[in-house]
């Protein structure tokens, strides 16, 4: 079920949020949300449910037995087998095929592929509960011992299917008893009504070009850009929307997930965009990942093996193809190339330079990501700049160039704090009902493009 | 007075999504979209195969999304952001200058073109033997105003494809008596009153044009409002056109019959009330009709492979041929004609189909 459907707007929310609050004490309400939630996972993926189930159950026993067996052998080993159990189910499910086809591109052979079509979020609740046991391998978290609690943190619809990435230990304390507010209630669907505009009016509308740029017969260099440039802002909106729409429905229940984006466009190095962008994933490699592997207080020969299987790592969660390895490749060499020798100089650098410098890799980053395998990689990254003898303008380019040319400005002016500074400053002055008028207005004209158009996926649920 | 604020914040929120999920639990589900020209989804049936295949979740959405209360002021909504608040130039790939509406062809399919083509010959070749075939390209009305910087077709590319592929019919070109006047404002299809000039284009090329009825022996009958194709596909507040369709001796005259055809007459006004008002016009979709015209001025007999621009201008060649057979190769593939057609040697055979057609024309076969 999609934030952005009708069906989850106006019959799955409304219903779970009354029931939600009629549900005295938090247990009750926890049994709400895991049914609520495990409701919304079968309308989308009716079998993999069992899988959701399965986890909670695999890391809950796993979780008790380490505490259990805390600095014995058998904790150890508890831990590994909860590690395998996620790795192998995310392996089995996103990642055999994407093997199956490049060992029969590079050996000639005709292994047949499996077609198990990957769960929805699989990426995302398999870190969740893998960083669950760590932390309970570690000491940092106590193991849950109410598998229905459990099972609500692993399932929680809000950030279940794209994020973002919330870890047990953020959402401990507040699964065994947390306060609902009224400003917790009205801030979470401030947040969530601007995310699905986000989404929606945005997003979407960005969607729509990238798809006319597709289908379109008639490229150019111009086009090409103009199709970077909207999926670069597309795939901000929809995932930031889609984060936003998390930890305000997180809000509306009572919990406070943490930031998944903090304006990452404004970033002047890539070092800071990849502070800025998909922060709990960064933050899940740098502390399951990185660290472990002893960081840069290592040598800098493993110091720069650490990057690269970070960034190796992160491109691959993103998606069994190639471009998406590329992708995490190039920014793991930007960032050594940033770290060894360019940092300091992009400091010194006046902003507008240094900015400029930080899209052009980004935009060019997506393009990437966004490309069928990488024989599309070659295909579009040509098309930036000319290959293939395609010409600077098409009739069809500077058509499209015009008709989303307000719609990319928004976009742009919107990806940046401003939009939330002057909204700050119209907000709070006294009288004012802007907020209120904003969340109807965004939510009814949310509505009314969703009505319009089936154009609705969310990029990041097949991650 | 923040909390004034999250207080009013919550009502508003609260107002919206319980009122909209009452209201579409409260009202009445409607059967069919006027506008949209199409049935409306109705609500899902709960099987445990329907669950598990995610049948039951996709048909849920497909219904709330199509008996949403207000969806038509929704739509319009969606349609009024996009043009005057984005500055959008299209809204799903509609557009509109000079009050007249259009809508976007970018893609250019030259293999459904040259599929058309073959098509063609292959008829011909397997059943016009001894006929005397010629084709006609209508052209949207995109066409007239391709300068104007919208995306359109490539329609030289469309025409050279089709003049190189086309062998054993003659082309009449039509493009110079239509204009974007001649069209209705708010649909594909041309107007039958102001068609009198390519009538006499094709009626002259197959050697009839003075057997055709005059333009002033016909009477014309309005039928209003005529919501075009366009205008509601795109949402927007345009006026609506007139449909006018043209009676004379000839017309009232004539009798109609096919496998699917339920009316006897060419016009059938009760019809514009329905989905599609054209339909006034021979039916609507009909795979293969045949109208016998007692008053015509010859005995000759015209054989018409077209689409829906063909229901309005075959009645005007009622004066001009005893029998007519109107055949849309979209609704009966031509390998099965011989099952309901028998092609008399010597008779005229005209293909007429539009660039839209021609452009996606494996829905042919």
């Amino acid at each position: 079920m999609l934030f952005s459907s009708v069906t989850f707007l106006y019959a799955f929310l409304p219903i779970i949020l009354l029931l939600y609050y009629l549900a005295p004490g938090v247990k009750a309400k926890n049994y709400v949300l895991l049914l609520g939630s495990l409701i919304f996972y079968f309308f989308g993926e009716p079998v993999y449910v069992l899988l959701l189930i399965f986890s909670s159950i695999s890391d809950w026993l796993h979780s008790i037995y380490i505490e259990k067996h805390r600095g014995e052998k058998k904790a150890k080993a508890a831990l590994i087998s909860s590690i395998v159990i996620n790795l192998a189910m995310l392996g089995f499910f996103k990642y055999t095929d994407f093997l199956i086809g490049t060992v029969n591109a590079i050996l000639g052979t005709a292994i047949p592929k499996t077609g198990v079509p990957l769960p929805i979020g699989i990426s995302f609740f398999t870190f969740q509960t893998m960083s669950y046991t760590i932390d309970v391998y570690r000491g940092r978290a106590h193991a849950q011992k109410n598998l229905g609690t459990m099972a609500t943190f692993v399932c929680l619809f809000p950030q279940l299917i794209a994020g973002p990435i919330v870890r047990y230990v953020d959402v401990a304390a507040e699964l065994e008893d947390r306060r609902h507010t009224l400003e917790g209630l009205a801030l979470g669907i401030r947040r969530f009504a601007f995310g699905l505009g986000k989404k929606v009016l945005i997003a979407n509308v960005m969607g729509e070009l990238t798809q006319i740029f597709r289908d379109s017969g008639d490229k150019s260099v111009l086009f090409y850009w103009l199709y970077a440039v909207a999926y670069t802002l597309q795939i901000y909106f929809d995932f930031s929307g889609y984060s936003d729409m998390a930890i305000g429905l997180g809000s509306m229940f009572g919990f406070k997930f943490p930031e998944n984006f903090n304006y990452p466009y404004i970033s002047k190095s890539i070092t800071e965009f990849w502070r800025r962008w998909h922060m709990t994933l960064g933050g899940w490699f740098r502390d399951y990942v990185y660290i472990p592997l002893g960081g840069n207080r290592t040598t800098k020969l493993k110091w720069l093996r650490n990057i690269a299987v970070v960034w190796i790592l992160t491109g691959a969660w993103h998606g069994a193809e190639w471009n998406f390895v590329l992708w995490g490749v190039m920014f793991g060499v930007l960032l050594i190339i940033e770290k060894l020798w360019l940092g300091k100089a992009l400091e010194k650098l006046p902003s507008f330079v240094s900015h400029i410098y930080v899209m052009f890799l980004v935009v060019i980053s997506f393009v990437i990501f966004n490309a069928a395998g990488l024989k599309g990689v070659v295909s579009d990254i040509g098309g930036l700049f000319g290959a293939g003898g395609i010409p600077l303008v098409s009739s069809d380019a500077v058509y499209y160039l015009k008709s989303y040319a307000v719609p990319i400005v928004l976009a742009a002016i919107g990806s940046t704090p401003l939009p939330k500074l002057l909204y700050g400053k119209l907000s709070d002055a006294p009288g004012v009902v802007l907020e209120p008028v904003a969340v109807g207005a965004l939510l009814i004209l949310s509505t009314a493009f969703i009505i319009n158009g089936s154009f609705n996926p969310f990029l990041y649920f097949r991650f | 007075m923040k909390k004034a604020k999250y207080i009013v914040t919550l009502a508003v929120f609260a107002l919206l999504i319980f009122g909209f999920a009452a209201a579409q639990l409260i009202l009445p589900d409607k059967d069919k979209s006027f506008t949209e020209r199409r049935e409306l989804a109705q609500a899902p049936s709960v099987t445990a195969k329907a669950l598990f295949n995610r049948e039951f979740s996709d048909d849920l959405e497909e219904y709330l999304l199509d008996q949403f209360p207000l969806r038509e002021d929704f739509r319009l909504v969606n349609s009024a952001f996009r043009l005057y608040a984005l500055r959008q130039k299209d809204t799903n790939g509609i557009w509109i200058r000079d009050g007249v509406v259009y809508k976007n062809e970018t893609a250019t399919n030259e293999n459904q073109i040259a599929y058309a083509a073959k098509l063609y010959n292959s008829v011909i070749e397997t059943y016009l033997d001894g006929c005397n075939v010629y084709y006609t390209v209508v052209p949207d009305k995109s066409y007239f105003v391709r300068d104007s910087g919208y995306p359109h077709i490539d329609y030289d590319r469309l025409f050279d494809i089709m003049k190189r592929g086309v062998d054993g019919a003659e082309y009449i070109d039509i493009l110079d008596t239509l204009s974007v006047d001649k069209y209705y404002r708010t649909d594909t299809h041309w107007k039958q009153p102001d068609i009198f000039d390519t009538v006499k284009r094709l009626g002259d090329a197959m050697g009839v044009g003075e057997y055709l009825t005059p333009e002033g022996d016909y009477t014309a009958h309005t039928l209003t409002p005529f919501h075009g194709v366009y205008i509601q596909q795109a949402a927007l507040p345009v006026s609506s056109d007139d449909l006018v369709y043209l009676t004379s001796e000839q017309t009232d005259s004539a009798v109609v019959s096919g496998p699917m055809y339920k009316y006897d007459t060419v016009y059938t006004p009760g019809l514009f009330d329905g989905m599609d008002g054209y339909d006034v016009f021979l039916g609507g979709t009909q795979p293969i009709i045949e109208i016998e015209c007692p008053n015509a001025r010859t005995d000759r007999e015209l054989y018409i492979f077209r689409d829906s621009f063909g229901s309005s201008i075959v009645p005007l060649f009622t004066g001009a041929y005893s029998k007519i057979t109107v055949i849309d190769l979209r609704y009966v593939a031509s390998a099965y004609l011989s099952n309901y057609v028998t092609f008399t040697p010597g008779s005229d055979v005209l293909f007429l189909n539009s660039t839209l057609v021609l452009n996606t024309a494996m829905i042919m076969r």
